[in-house]
């Protein structure tokens, strides 16, 4: 009965002891579950798995940037204008040579019933305003203002007037997020226009005008001025869009393969207006590449 | 304590609001970022119970890296210099008593040694942001001029901030 008793109060002692410690180490205790949580959401590194609550297309953040762009939309108008009217221009000059082409071949062949195949069906486009944007850190976001309920998903590509921005990869009801393309997570497939070879194209955290087309083979032709286009490889940009022109030559790791300096053609630290590329043949491509993928698997 | 309460919740808000809207929208050089709302975490008086201080800091931090998507950088940032802040300020002031009243600021310290504690304060938060951020590329010369030149800017902004902060607690009292 004693020794119980005794053995019962120790117990207690002990217990009390573990509190007192617990309370006059709290600061310690605090300090790591902090740490610990913020290394947790900064070593998560796939940026599609972020939470929607925790970036700038969550409901609050984005009402605010939404106020703030508002005002801070008039700033670029006057170039955002330029740009427009220049582009403007090139489109018609084109129109006129095709429409030109169109009547050469149907003077050539008249009786031709068979129509071409138009590749543009395949995608369509949805205008969005940038809300917000930044260029400052290593890994670069944009907020756009439309979302699942404009029906944007993710991984959709974001064009504006002069070419790539990026990739959607959160998407709220009303807002969504955007890897930009100063973002060494997003490696977009490139080539070097008229010619077939293709390389990837990266940021390396440097100047925001500048990104490196890396893994281009070796026997690459390539003059400076050389335009870089989507090679269309990827579901997400269709083939063709303009990405940037060829600086130089750059110095890569690599022996077997060219690294080419890339001034990119859309600036990314004034958006306004961009385009997000739907793609109407996406769930088809996905299925197959599925299928194919699952044949290897089982082989 | 309430309209000190008040105040805080206030400067806390002008702060965020300050820092998403305006200033992560500098890139000076492509360099120097002003980081300004750490200046609430060396406001807040040295009274307050550490735990209330890390928890503070620590949601300030991830409301800041909710606005910016920079997934727990400030978050992790602001935790270290909320727990330093009081070491680091005795070893400029040897003793205690000099700051009875939990307030630290030019008048009760003076300026020689508010201007080394802001420093290293500083310095310590650009330290952590760059070298957090620069994990996954690195580049030496380019993260030390990233972190002194956005120490230097933040320094400069957050004496200004200070300098009208105390003239309206002057005007209030």
């Amino acid at each position: 009965m004693l020794s119980c008793r005794r053995k019962h109060n120790f117990n207690y002692i002990k217990v009390n002891d573990l509190i007192n410690f617990i309370i006059k180490y709290s600061r310690w205790f605090i300090f790591m579950l902090y740490v610990i949580i913020s290394c947790v959401l900064l070593f998560n590194n796939n940026p599609y798995q972020h939470h929607i609550y925790l970036t700038s297309a969550g409901t609050i953040t984005s009402s605010i940037y939404q106020i703030t762009s508002n005002v801070s939309s008039y700033f670029h108008l006057y170039d955002i204008n330029e740009d427009l009217q220049r582009h403007c221009l090139n489109l018609e000059v084109e129109n006129i040579k095709l429409k030109e082409q169109i009547r050469l071949f149907q003077e050539m062949h008249p009786n031709d019933s068979i129509s071409y195949n138009d590749d543009t069906n395949h995608f369509d486009y949805i205008l969005a305003h940038v809300i917000n944007n930044s260029i400052s850190h290593t890994h670069n976001y944009l907020t756009i203002n439309k979302g699942s309920n404009d029906g944007i998903k993710p991984e959709m590509g974001i064009i504006d007037q002069n070419g790539v921005v990026g990739i959607v990869n959160v998407v709220g009801e009303n807002f969504s997020r955007v890897i930009s393309l100063l973002n060494p997570d997003l490696r977009l497939s490139c080539k070097i226009k008229g010619y077939n070879n293709f390389g990837s194209l990266v940021w390396n955290a440097e100047d925001p005008t500048i990104a490196i087309l890396e893994e281009l083979p070796r026997h690459t032709i390539y003059k400076q001025g050389d335009s870089i286009v989507t090679s269309g490889f990827s579901s997400v940009f269709p083939e063709g869009i303009f990405v940037g022109t060829v600086i130089s030559e750059h110095k890569g790791h690599n022996e077997n393969f060219f690294t080419l300096k890339v001034k990119l053609s859309a600036d990314l630290a004034r958006l306004s207006t961009v385009k997000v590329i739907i793609n109407n043949m996406k769930a088809e491509l996905d299925s197959i590449e599925y299928k194919d993928n699952n044949k290897t698997i089982k082989l | 304590m309430s309209k000190n309460g008040i105040n805080l919740i206030i400067l806390f808000l002008i702060l965020i609001i300050t820092q998403v809207i305006i200033c992560n929208n500098i890139c000076l050089f492509n360099v120097a970022v002003p980081i300004i709302f750490i200046y609430l975490i060396i406001r807040l008086p040295m009274t307050l119970n550490i735990n209330y201080v890390l928890t503070i800091s620590f949601i300030m931090g991830l409301i800041i890296d909710i606005f910016s998507n920079t997934q727990g950088m400030h978050a992790l940032s602001c935790t270290i210099i909320a727990f330093v802040r009081k070491p680091l300020l005795k070893l400029y002031i040897p003793r205690e008593e000099d700051i009875t009243d939990g307030d630290v600021s030019i008048k009760s310290i003076g300026f020689a040694s508010y201007f080394k504690y802001l420093l290293s304060i500083i310095l310590i938060y650009c330290t952590c942001v760059f070298v957090v951020e620069s994990f996954s590329l690195f580049n030496i010369y380019r993260l030390i001029t990233q972190i002194i030149s956005s120490s230097v800017i933040s320094l400069i902004i957050i004496l200004g901030i200070d300098r009208i902060s105390n003239k309206q607690r002057e005007k209030g009292l």
